[in-house]
């Protein structure tokens, strides 16, 4: 089956023409739907080709380079009963992130520290193999990735959360939600916690011995009177998708499913790794890995200074600042128009 | 989670003696310097001695044993069968099916029947690092089970469970690509420990030795086709002794290969029908 492929490559319009019938298709398909919002899609052979030239020559489908991040959109503070929240948008992923400080017991080989719990669900909302059990296993694979990319001294100040070593401890409970499955779930997931950890408020406590010697906890009244996390050391993760002899750094769903191996990288802001893993079915040059690995390290360092701007600048506003929420303003006004 | 109520686990306040038996072991490990506890040096590709052996389960289509100074693993392999779920994609090539189990026995502290969360990310990093190695397009419509119990867990469990099961799957006839062979390895600072114990995996997280550097790294390598199949790193490294570690843990791997292929190839004798000359 020959097929030649003339691109036509501009600006975010390409079309490709099939000397077999000659199908004409525009914007990234070549005789097969891509179907968004799905966790899989079904890639022909000659579109896997096309993708594969594409990113030969650093231009991929929607334009992008090798390198960039497609439009990120963070907005915090987004759900009023926890402690901190965060939802990020990238391209047509969707993740929310709220996370919740409960006073707990710490754990018997640190007593002096708190502990972070993350828990990942996938929501039927995604796509439908999610329902019921499906999205367990996905959100597992996060969760415990997760686990990993954390378990080190410095990301987060476990100290802090100390109350009275061996007794009490903050407990912080980070729940991710994915609302929207496009691919580069790890790198969105991994910023909304980096911004919903950044916006937590633990309220102070006051521990006061009473007669019998029993200590007791007092949350100070003020609801403005509250810790802040140090979120410097918080790593984020860059996810790089092996698509023929060179790698991409947030793959849609259509290019991962053109690449057979990818890496997960976690980068702190000062450049130390704290957690490299391989996913996916296929194996990895020794050289490759050495060359993502880099790769993923420079992107990673990158992208923390403009996010901890971006968030300083999103809490310097205060009040005045315009909320967002869940709903574009553009869709709000199509809804009420409906019959 | 069902309770056990044949065992009476003392009042709530009660805390294990078992945790403070691991503190002073902890001690114990930090105060030697160069050498490690077992007789190896540190900074040197120096990874324990293997008994391996197939053959041993008679109803598995392929089994393997593995003993790295004391930790142990059994791997058996069932297959190919045919599957029962049928998709498109198992149509076209075979699927295989991974699982990793302690024995509750195994550790330290008495561990649960029900698999843990870790026991699935082990199970799922250990079909990530055998799917290359094996040639699932001749299998198609059929699946491939491995389970791999852990009888004794004294360090590098993944590494030698990857080893275990590839070796497995070649004494089961399963066509592969090469042997898929598993190093880990144990960063502190500037030193690395290769193929740690326990105790040097998790006891020196409590002392307070180096800041920088601390962390454990994963390989899972295909020897004659030179490529990484399966990689896992944990701790915090800089990308200098990331690539160091990777490299020494592909050393470490091509010291395990010559005893792994003697040992299947002694394997295949012994089943090998006896020659007529």
């Amino acid at each position: 089956m020959e097929n030649v492929l003339c691109l036509n490559r501009s600006t975010g319009d390409t079309s490709v023409a099939c000397c077999m019938g000659s199908l004409r298709t525009r914007k990234n398909t070549c005789g097969v739907s891509v179907q968004r919002i799905m966790a899989t899609v079904q890639v022909s052979e000659a579109e896997k080709v096309y993708v594969l030239h594409g990113v030969r020559d650093d231009l991929r489908v929607d334009g992008r380079g090798c390198e960039d991040y497609r439009h990120m959109e963070i907005e915090t503070e987004m759900v009023s009963n926890t402690d901190g929240s965060a939802k990020v948008t990238l391209g047509h992923t969707d993740v929310l992130v709220g996370v919740k400080a409960e006073i707990g017991k710490p754990r018997p080989m640190v007593p002096d520290e708190g502990y972070l719990e993350f828990f990942v669900d996938c929501s039927a909302n995604a796509t439908p193999e999610f329902e019921g059990r499906g999205g367990d296993e996905l959100g597992m694979e996060l969760s415990n990735t997760l686990y990993k990319v954390f378990n080190n001294r410095y990301s987060v100040d476990l100290k802090s959360l100390s109350i009275s070593p061996g007794e009490h401890c903050w407990v912080l409970y980070v729940d991710v939600l994915l609302l929207q499955c496009d691919g580069n779930l790890f790198d969105a997931i991994s910023v909304a916690i980096k911004a919903a950890l950044f916006n937590t408020k633990i309220p102070k406590v006051h521990i006061s011995e009473d007669e019998e010697g029993g200590k007791e906890i007092e949350l100070s009244d003020d609801p403005y009177d509250c810790m802040r996390l140090n979120v410097e050391n918080v790593p984020c993760i860059v996810t790089l998708c092996k698509v023929g002899h060179r790698h991409v750094v947030d793959a849609t769903l259509q290019e991962k499913a053109c690449s057979v191996a990818s890496l997960i990288i976690s980068v702190t802001h000062k450049g130390t790794v704290t957690c490299v893993r391989k996913v996916g079915g296929g194996s990895l040059d020794p050289e490759s890995i050495f060359e993502m690995t880099e790769t993923g390290k420079r992107v990673g360092k990158a992208l923390h200074a403009p996010l901890m701007e971006l968030l300083q600048e999103e809490e310097s506003l205060g009040k005045k600042r315009q909320k967002v929420g869940f709903l574009d303003t553009t869709l709000i006004v199509a809804v009420s128009h409906c019959p | 989670m069902p309770t056990d109520t044949k065992r009476v686990r003392g009042p709530e306040v009660s805390q294990s003696p078992s945790l403070f038996l691991w503190k002073s072991a902890a001690k114990k490990s930090t105060a030697s310097n160069d050498a490690r506890v077992d007789g190896r040096q540190r900074g040197q590709v120096d990874v324990r001695s293997v008994f391996v052996r197939c053959g041993l389960i008679s109803q598995a289509k392929g089994s393997a044993y593995i003993e790295a100074g004391n930790t142990k693993l059994i791997c058996c392999v069932y297959g190919p069968r045919e599957t029962e779920r049928k998709d498109e994609t198992d149509m076209k090539s075979g699927r295989l099916i991974t699982d990793m189990r302690f024995a509750p026995f195994s550790c330290r502290e008495r561990g649960s029947w029900i698999q843990g969360s870790d026991e699935k990310d082990l199970s799922l990093m250990l079909l990530e690092s055998l799917r290359p190695g094996v040639c699932l397009h001749k299998y198609p419509r059929s699946q491939i089970e491995v389970n791999v119990m852990v009888l004794e867990n004294d360090g590098s469990v993944l590494a030698h469970a990857v080893t275990c099961a590839s070796m497995a799957l070649a004494d089961a006839g399963i066509e592969m690509y090469d042997l898929v062979l598993g190093c880990s390895i144990r960063q502190e600072g500037a030193t690395y420990l290769i193929d740690p114990t326990f105790l040097e995996e998790n006891g020196c997280n409590l002392a307070s030795g180096s800041r920088e550097n601390l962390g454990s790294l994963t390989v899972a390598f295909l020897p004659s086709l030179n490529q990484i199949s399966g990689l896992q790193s944990d701790g915090e490294m800089g990308e200098d002794t990331l690539t160091g570690g990777v490299r020494t843990c592909i050393e470490g791997c091509f010291k395990l290969y010559p005893v792994i292929q003697q040992a299947l190839s002694k394997a295949v004798r012994r089943k090998a029908p006896p020659s007529e000359s």
